[in-house]
């Protein structure tokens, strides 16, 4: 027997409630949270009565998928299900950010949730489950869309347009895009570049200003400024058990690649050591995401299955090599 | 008092540091940052993603192409993380390979187009700022950031499809 289950935002947490019927069809809770099936997927599961997977392991058609665990910090995973109308339970405390950001809202995303935060409410009454029906209205809508458009194509029909409306409406249509680029632009600028400049340049002054910048300089710097030294961090982060967890987002990368940028402002490091650098710290880019990735091109679970490790155990060997390519690269640059 | 008061300033200090940071990445990165984006952007619209789709498709069955020009073209025209759904256009043997080529190039990318990925700037900014301030430019590096991306995006495709074969094999 089904039930019904309330999941709530946690501290500090985003969107939601969500209540969550569970359907013959669809009742899998899908785990993307960095291998294995959290404790939180695996809490929905038993109290609804359904069952959880570990996304890593396997993916399952998008409509049945009852709703997606995820741990995202803010660009990619927390977007991408609610795009596909799935609900999406996030673990970490991310409201509506990243590329996607317009896709999630509080009816289908809750993030910052923990155990305690999910609830039962009751046995699941005999209707459709929600996703079933915000998939519905997603066949609808493009539908409506055309019909709109066949209705003003029969309307048009048979008047032939004038030089100058069709110049305006040419004009008009590419300032309308123009315009569209700008706002999409801002939005980027405030939802991701301005926050993430705002955390690390707070994290650098405490840095500098505390003299841990000279610590970092005199123990670090030495180790990153070196050939052989590159090539031990890249194989490091390319470890196949690390790169999931230092990929998300891409934040350990940006925050070691401004920190060696302070480096190489007060020379350090040489500058000739920059190009090897970029690809040094970069060599579990992706690591975290790859299922949700491989499921985005729409590849069979079997393919998911053996792709996810063919990815990070080619890191091993591509990562460091990337570092060497740079370096030689770098000739005559600096 | 005089202690207390010590204290205080140069707890204010660590965040003064801070916000000059702060504000020499606003006022230097940003606004060329904004008119370069929305320029990009208002391409991408006017060519439209259909028209780049069917090229896509064109061209997957090319290993070369397959693991250069076509993440080049995802991750310019569809950004982070959107790009990985011209997976679609490769046969089933070949999307681990794919995806890895695409996600390595979301970062080389940012240099000379930081539309594609302006959520994950700092990668490239961070030590681009850095030699900057060092009195360096950084428009060369850019280029070279860019094609050694594209060399090794196509390593990676190549190597990791080989990989990928191994494993189906002996599974």
């Amino acid at each position: 027997m089904y039930k019904t289950i309330k999941i709530n935002a946690g501290d500090g947490g985003w969107g939601g409630p969500l209540t969550i019927t569970p359907t013959d069809k669809c009742f899998t809770v899908l785990s993307v949270t960095g291998g294995g099936i959290h404790p939180v997927a695996a809490k929905i599961a038993e109290l609804t009565g359904g069952e959880a997977v570990d996304g890593w392991k396997t993916t399952l058609p998008d409509d049945e998928v009852m709703v997606a665990v995820v741990d995202c910090g803010g660009t990619a995973r927390c977007g991408v299900y609610p795009k596909k109308g799935i609900f999406t339970v996030n673990l970490m405390p991310s409201g509506a950010t990243g590329p996607l950001a317009q896709f999630i809202t509080p009816e289908i995303y809750v993030s910052g949730v923990k155990e305690k935060d999910i609830e039962v409410l009751g046995d699941a009454p005999e209707v459709a489950a929600a996703p079933a029906a915000a998939a519905a209205v997603a066949d609808k809508g493009p539908k409506t869309k055309d019909e709109a458009k066949a209705e003003i194509a029969a309307a048009n029909e048979g008047k032939k347009q004038g030089f100058v409306v069709r110049l305006g409406k040419g004009v008009g249509a590419v300032v309308s895009k123009f315009f569209q680029a700008g706002r999409d632009t801002i939005d980027m600028v405030i939802k991701n570049i301005l926050p993430f400049m705002a955390f690390t340049s707070t994290i650098l002054g405490i840095i500098s200003a505390s003299g841990l910048g000279n610590v970092i300089a005199n123990t670090i710097a030495p180790l990153a400024g070196s050939l052989p030294g590159m090539l031990v961090i890249c194989f490091i982060c390319s470890l196949p058990f690390l790169s999931p967890i230092l990929g998300p987002g891409a934040v350990i990368a940006q925050i070691v690649g401004t920190l060696l940028g302070a480096q190489f402002a007060v020379g350090a490091i040489p500058a000739k050591y920059a190009l090897p650098a970029l690809f040094a710290i970069d060599g579990q880019v992706g690591g975290d995401f790859v299922p949700v990735g491989l499921s985005l091109g729409e590849a069979e679970p079997e393919t998911i299955e053996y792709g996810v490790p063919a990815v990070l155990f080619s890191r091993m060997v591509t990562g460091p090599l990337a570092v060497l390519i740079a370096f030689a690269f770098s000739v005559g640059l600096y | 008092m005089e202690f207390v008061a010590k204290l205080a300033e140069g707890f204010m200090s660590l965040f003064s540091a801070g916000g000059e940071t702060f504000m020499g990445w606003v006022t230097g990165i940003i606004p060329t940052l904004v008119c370069l984006m929305t320029a990009v952007n208002s391409i991408i619209k006017l060519v439209g993603v259909e028209k780049v789709e069917r090229f896509a498709q064109k061209i997957t069955k090319y290993a070369v192409l397959r693991y250069t020009l076509l993440p080049l073209m995802a991750v310019f025209f569809l950004g982070n993380p959107m790009c990985y759904t011209f997976g679609r256009f490769c046969e089933e043997k070949y999307k681990p390979a794919y995806y890895d080529a695409a996600v390595s190039f979301v970062h080389p990318i940012t240099g000379l187009f930081p539309h594609a990925n302006a959520g994950e700037l700092f990668v490239w900014l961070g030590i681009a700022q850095g030699l900057q301030e060092a009195g360096l430019s950084t428009g060369g590096l850019a280029v070279r950031y860019f094609i050694v991306g594209l060399i090794v995006i196509l390593i990676r495709g190549l190597l990791t499809e080989r990989i990928y074969a191994g494993m189906i094999k002996n599974k």
